[in-house]
């Protein structure tokens, strides 16, 4: 699979829109600073969202309002998030493919989405039982809590991913080459 | 004189523990962003109930002030986090346009929030013209986006 994916990696390396992205100072820029700032909308509105879970902000408004009303502009700001994200991939395909960092982030992000999921189900059924209570049942507010570990989590692994602590041909306990999936010089 | 303490503040013993290794400075970077996004998520939280663009079925007056509470844990984690990342880098800084016009934009954003906005949001809505509170809403959306902004450009020029 390492091959694979590395072999896809080189390809979009030198696509000509890969390299125009990566050779663009203001371009490229520009595209990391709209990712980071759209952190504000996204993470922002479900920061605002698990608070509420957890019975520490807006306690006296239904839980399930809040949710519903703070979807659409949550679910904007990841749409960007994802748009920029693929885009800042594109810049630097074979780099990040063999990151570590990058490979964490990946999994932390489909975890948080499993939860996001699982918790929007278990939002609609609960809306009749617990909406106007202040405080949450405690599996609610688990979830809320797990949220924003994982979104902590997927902001400092995507954080790292701009440092070469861990870079393949660098000086690296073996685990961690075969956990970026370190190939054989190419 | 301002560049001495600059030279000072990296130089102190702070200054030194952020340089030495790198992993701290990214650490500390990494609770920066997680601060961003929860000052920036009740900034705009506030500012999208004052537009009536979300949450209009929620009092206005409930909306800025549980937010504001969660906003001033927003500031303090950014202040507390911003201080030793300075230190690291202090005399970058001081010759980066992009410091300077974030440290200016923020001046600006704490002094309105604290002495503009909310003051004026504790005050009898039924005393606000529509358009103040729309006003307020695009001028802190505004300041704050200039900060985050030039904040990232820091790290582009150095």
């Amino acid at each position: 699979m390492n091959s694979a994916l590395l072999q896809f990696a080189n390809w979009l390396a030198e696509q000509p829109v890969s390299i125009d992205l990566h050779e663009s100072f203001y371009l490229y820029n520009w595209i990391e600073t709209t990712h980071v700032m759209t952190l504000m909308v996204s993470l922002g509105m479900l920061a605002v969202i698990d608070l509420r879970l957890l019975g520490v902000c807006l306690a006296n408004v239904p839980a399930s309002r809040i949710a519903q009303r703070l979807d659409k502009p949550m679910l904007i700001g990841f749409s960007v998030m994802l748009i920029t994200g693929v885009l800042l991939f594109t810049a630097i395909p074979v780099r990040t493919t063999q990151s570590l960092w990058f490979r964490i982030k990946m999994i932390l992000l489909v975890a948080a989405c499993i939860n996001a999921w699982l918790f929007r189900r278990k939002m609609v059924e609960a809306a009749q039982t617990w909406d106007l209570e202040p405080k949450p049942p405690r599996r609610m507010r688990v979830a809320g809590a797990v949220s924003l570990a994982l979104w902590s989590g997927v902001i400092i692994t995507g954080r790292f991913i701009a440092y070469d602590w861990f870079d393949c041909g660098g000086n690296n306990p073996a685990f961690v080459d075969w956990a970026a999936g370190c190939l054989a010089a190419q | 004189m301002l560049f001495a303490f600059f030279e000072w503040l990296e130089q102190s013993a702070l200054g030194v523990f952020v340089k030495d290794q790198a992993a701290t400075f990214a650490i500390i970077e990494a609770v920066h962003l997680m601060g961003l996004a929860l000052l920036g998520g009740t900034v705009i939280v506030q500012d999208l109930r004052l537009l009536n663009v979300a949450m209009r079925d929620v009092p206005a007056n409930v909306v800025t002030e549980q937010a504001h509470r969660w906003f001033k844990v927003g500031l303090w984690i950014l202040l507390i986090t911003g201080v030793p990342m300075l230190a690291g880098v202090a005399t970058k800084c001081y010759h980066n346009p992009f410091y300077w016009t974030k440290m200016i934009a923020l001046a600006v954003g704490i002094l309105f929030v604290f002495t503009l906005k909310q003051p004026l949001l504790r005050e009898d809505p039924a005393t606000l013209k529509p358009v103040t509170l729309k006003l307020l809403a695009l001028a802190s959306l505004s300041i704050w986006t200039l900060v985050a902004a030039s904040g990232r450009w820091i790290g582009f020029s150095g």
